[in-house]
């Protein structure tokens, strides 16, 4: 009996809950019992399986190196010990699978654990199961997509083993962490488990319009595996019968669910109940189309309509971007995400490819920044397969990679990745030989490489083609090539089509008419996926205006929600705000920016915009900071105000016209810390006062502090520690620092710290609030 | 769900020392708050167990170990364990802003704790409907006094926080969401005591242990 012959039967009956079974004292590890008292468990399995369970999970739940630590516990060893114990039970009566839940920890970036350590963790137990005769590997109870997606890609790329794969959804289909049912569909089957489900969560008739939404995400077989209803809030017992339970679970055949169990709270008894509900049940075979789509860990984009991929996060052309990713700067990157967000984009494109750079690691960590602002699903441009590699590995969620092309190169490193990690895939109409001049050659190549991607097995909807946009300089029939091939693609092919759209006008005066009007006659060809500027209103507008017209907004609700408040909008902002310094100290952003731009048009010199007009105003304002007359907000609302007016001078100004380096400092939240809003704090500060800050970010180990101190020669190191537990890689940080970068001086702060603390771990300064590091700074770097 | 109309803009304001008066930070701030409760998905468990003196103060298997949670339980036969989350999406949320415009950050991060205070409120109040004790003791916290910040993993272990609110702690006990809260309430038929007035070296003065105790300060 295996797996894939079981699927051939009406339905799969698994097993109930382990530790219900159990009766657990209290302090009791589950996974210890395999080894101390094996008959314990052994007459869980026997129970389950007498019942009529034809697959039992092993006692393994909680057996991974990350949640038993602290115990005297090694995972390995329990889990061969209790696969082998429901192997020796079971005797070829039931299948074994190795039961795997989540670690425990949250991952980065909301949590601290990093994708290796929970692979690591995964890996380890998954292989040591495979070798003790599990026959599938069950990965259940998961709420983070991101570690749901570890623990499967440490199964399938290290066993043999089927994989079952649940999550655990809140009424509002919704994990813990926010992920939707249809992200966690899109995602686990791209990554090829062999069944998918619901576990856990609430009781059977909770989980009822839950597993009716996974139903249309879906082709594989469907698991459902409830508590025993809702618990008490008292005592935490469940109170659903076995019989309304299984009534009730045996309904859900109708929506092609096969693989059927239970989980807290329920026992054999409920087994057997719902084997004798199903008896002559027939479960629906309906064929399931899925709906095209997108996803990040916490939102899916349907490609129902025409969706807006943002193209700003590109060096390619653009100085500061280029600037940013040299100095690792990923503040500027969120930034740019943010600002497309806001804009209405729909997927980002993430490019950072210059060279000075190593792609393989700049991209997972902006990849990595970048969701951490924004729900968008991502493109992740690249043509380096390493780079690619990396950067989906630790992307929660099902990505687009831009791209592939007809070079049979291109198609035999890149179109593996798309498989593993079941991403979509942008094929661009090139090869060999170039560009092709004709749409038939272009509709060609693309037809090509979606033959080669389906030979692989790539489902034929993850493949979006680029037929390419030449400048409409180069020849009177550029545009008409691109768009012929375009709806032949769109037509005959029904892919979803992707097109940079702003080559078209290079060299051209009003690029922004050539822009959106091809724009316009592409979108009405049949592209689905524009690539461009989201914040070119112009070019927002167009694709709303389309959207609208083709029918694709129903009510115009969209449409009218964006420019029912446009009249409104542009109204000149001007009130009483005469100058910069008042705007700053006013905390008016808009205007900060607009007295700015006006200043330099008067040319009137950069330097003196900021020494005579900006840091006076911020010395103003923190002189009432210092003097209790003004609070944190104020003096941040400044600080913004004047970040605004400095990001105008830097769009237009060298570092060097602005006043040169006041100096780096690097700034860091200690390793084993995560809140970082203190740090960011100061970071926004030391910026005004037009020092250059290197943010090594939350959570950072010691000698990474260390090393990035040594490589940027910065005079001063600041840190910060939230929690008296960490305030120990404080002191190691300082020491590490003395010991390596001796000349390197020290400013501490954080919500623990005092000032005899921050001496006694050798700091040479305490900073009481961000204004004091501030002021650190300037006499480090002699400026008071 | 929260509802904007559970917090008290002028107070939150206050507490950041901006004057209510200041129109465009109060805007600002409403503006947070609807923020704020459009994307929080709240959720509390709370349990009661017996309290074990046989081998040291313990709930379950968990030892609960300093003189201030000690004090804090004396005369209680019972204790409430609670945990609260405003989950991840907040977190998200705050950081998001950190990018954009640090003051609202600032004010989510506030209205963040304010929240957290609401939905232990909440639970105090399911607390007492369901216990028959007639005294119930304020809330304490790991980390408050000499009341050690690593029972936070055994509380959390206890209520199964992880698999039922999506709590977690990490190695150095930081609750993750951060916009989280776990704490202690005592239950007990006679008067009970608050060891949080007396937390060892901010405020001595009443407290009981006052004659003996060697870290006391004096104001």
């Amino acid at each position: 009996m295996t797996f894939q012959s079981l699927l051939s039967e009406e339905f799969i009956l698994l097993d109930g809950g382990m530790g219900t079974m159990l009766g657990l004292s209290s302090g009791e590890v589950p996974e210890a019992l395999c080894l101390s008292e094996p008959e314990r468990v052994a007459a869980v399995h026997r129970a389950y399986i007498e019942a009529g369970s034809q697959i039992v999970f092993a006692c393994t739940f909680g057996a991974n190196r990350l949640k038993l630590e602290g115990t005297p516990l090694d995972a390995v060893s329990c889990v061969k010990a209790a696969i082998q114990l429901a192997k020796s039970v079971s005797d070829g009566r039931a299948l074994v699978g190795l039961d795997v839940g989540p670690t425990g920890q949250l991952l980065q970036p909301a949590g601290t654990l990093t994708f290796e350590a929970a692979y690591e963790a995964y890996r380890e137990v998954m292989i040591a199961a495979e070798e003790a005769g599990a026959d599938l590997i069950a990965i259940e109870t998961m709420s983070d997509l991101l570690e749901t997606k570890a623990a499967v890609l440490a199964a399938k790329e290290n066993t043999k083993l089927p994989v079952l794969c649940t999550m655990t959804f809140m009424e509002n289909g919704r994990t813990f962490t926010g992920c939707p049912i249809s992200a966690a569909a899109l995602t686990l089957e791209g990554l090829g488990v062999d069944a998918i489900g619901i576990n856990c969560s609430l009781g059977p008739k909770e989980v009822l319009p839950l597993m009716e939404m996974l139903s249309r995400w879906t082709t594989l077989p469907l698991i459902a595996k409830p508590n025993a209803g809702l618990p008490d809030p008292v005592t935490g017992d469940y109170h659903v019968s076995p019989e309304d339970f299984a009534e009730v679970l045996s309904e859900y055949a109708a929506l092609g669910v096969q693989i059927m169990g239970g989980c807290c709270g329920t026992t054999p008894e409920y087994i057997r109940a719902l084997k004798n509900a199903l008896t002559d049940r027939k479960r629906s075979r309906i064929p399931r189309e899925l709906p095209r789509a997108v996803c990040s860990g916490t939102r899916t984009v349907l490609l129902d309509m025409p969706r807006v991929i943002g193209e700003r996060i590109n060096p390619t052309g653009k100085k500061r971007m280029k600037e940013a990713l040299l100095s690792g700067d990923m503040d500027y990157l969120r930034g740019e995400a943010i600002a497309q967000t806001e804009s209405g984009a729909d997927i980002l494109d993430v490019n950072v490819g210059t060279p000075g750079i190593v792609e393989s690691e700049v991209l997972p960590k902006a990849v990595q920044a970048i969701i951490e602002v924004t729900d968008l699903p991502l493109q992740l441009d690249s043509s380096d397969p390493a780079a690619l590699e990396a950067a989906l590995r630790i992307y929660p969620g099902k990505p687009i990679i831009n791209s592939v092309c007809g070079k049979e190169a291109s198609m035999s490193a890149i179109l593996p990745l798309v498989r593993h990690y079941g991403a979509a895939i942008v094929g661009l109409t090139l090869d060999e030989d170039g560009i092709p001049q004709t749409a038939d050659a272009r509709f060609e190549i693309g037809k090509r490489i979606l033959e080669r991607a389906i030979s692989l097995g790539i489902p034929k909807d993850h493949v979006y083609l680029d037929c390419l946009t030449l400048t409409a300089s180069t020849g009177s029939d550029a545009a008409d090539t691109t768009i012929t091939a375009l709806r032949r693609v769109r037509e005959e092919l029904g892919l979803e089509t992707v097109l940079g759209v702003s080559n078209i006008s290079f060299g051209l005066p009003n690029r922004p008419l050539i822009n959106r009007s091809f724009l316009a006659m592409a979108l009405t060809s049949g592209l689905t996926l524009p690539i461009l500027n989201p914040m070119a209103s112009d070019m927002m507008d167009t694709v709303r205006a389309y959207r609208m017209l083709a029918g694709y907004d129903e009510n115009c609700a969209e449409y009218i929600a964006a420019y029912q408040d446009a009249v409104q909008m542009a109204e000149p902002v001007k009130k009483s705000s005469q100058t910069l310094a008042y705007a700053v100290a006013h905390g008016l952003r808009q205007e900060a920016a607009e007295y700015t731009r006006a200043a330099l048009q008067d040319s009137v010199n950069p330097l003196s915009i900021v020494n005579e007009m900006l840091i006076p105003a911020l010395d103003q304002v923190g002189e009432g900071y210092e003097k209790g007359k003004l609070f944190l907000p104020q003096l941040l609302q400044a600080a913004t105000a004047a970040q605004s007016a400095f990001s105008v001078l830097k769009e237009n100004m060298t570092v060097a016209e602005t006043g040169g380096e006041k100096g780096k400092i690097i700034l860091a939240t200690v390793q084993g810390d995560v809140h970082d809003i203190g740090k960011n704090i100061v970071k926004l500060l030391l910026e005004n006062y037009g020092f250059t800050v290197i943010d090594l970010g939350r959570d950072v180990p010691p000698q990474t502090i260390v090393d990035a101190a040594v490589s940027h020669q910065v005079s001063l190191v600041g840190l910060s520690a939230l929690m008296t537990t960490t305030v120990g890689a404080m002191e190691e940080t300082i020491a590490l620092l003395r010991a390596q970068y001796p000349s390197c001086k020290t400013v501490v702060g954080g919500a623990v710290l005092t000032a005899d603390y921050a001496e006694k771990i050798g700091a040479d300064c305490y900073a009481k609030d961000a204004k004091s590091t501030v002021d650190f700074a300037r006499i480090v770097y002699g400026e008071a | 769900m929260m509802q904007t109309q559970d917090f008290n803009r002028a107070s939150l304001l206050r507490g950041l020392g901006v004057a209510p008066s200041d129109a465009m930070l109060s805007r600002t701030m409403g503006e947070m708050i609807t923020t704020l409760c459009k994307v929080a998905c709240p959720r509390t468990i709370w349990r009661i167990y017996p309290i074990n003196r046989d081998r040291g103060l313990c709930l379950g298997d968990v030892p609960l170990l300093g003189r201030d949670i000690a004090l804090h339980l004396t005369g209680c036969t019972e204790a409430a364990v609670l945990a609260v989350t405003l989950s991840s999406s907040v977190d998200t949320i705050i950081r998001r802003f950190q990018a954009t415009d640090m003051t609202k950050a600032l004010f989510l991060d506030a209205i963040a704790a304010e929240a957290c205070e609401h939905l232990c409120h909440d639970v105090e109040k399911q607390v007492r409907a369901r216990t028959a004790k007639v005294y119930m003791t304020a809330r304490f916290s790991a980390g408050y006094g000499d009341f050690p910040l690593s029972t936070q993993a055994g509380l959390l272990r206890l209520l199964d926080a992880q698999r039922k609110i999506g709590l977690t702690v990490t190695q150095n006990q930081l609750l993750l969401p951060m916009k989280s809260v776990t704490a202690i309430i005592g239950l007990s038929n006679t008067p009970v005591q608050d060891a949080r007035k007396y937390v060892c070296g901010v405020n001595c003065i009443g407290c009981p242990r006052y004659d003996t105790c060697r870290s006391r300060i004096s104001r």
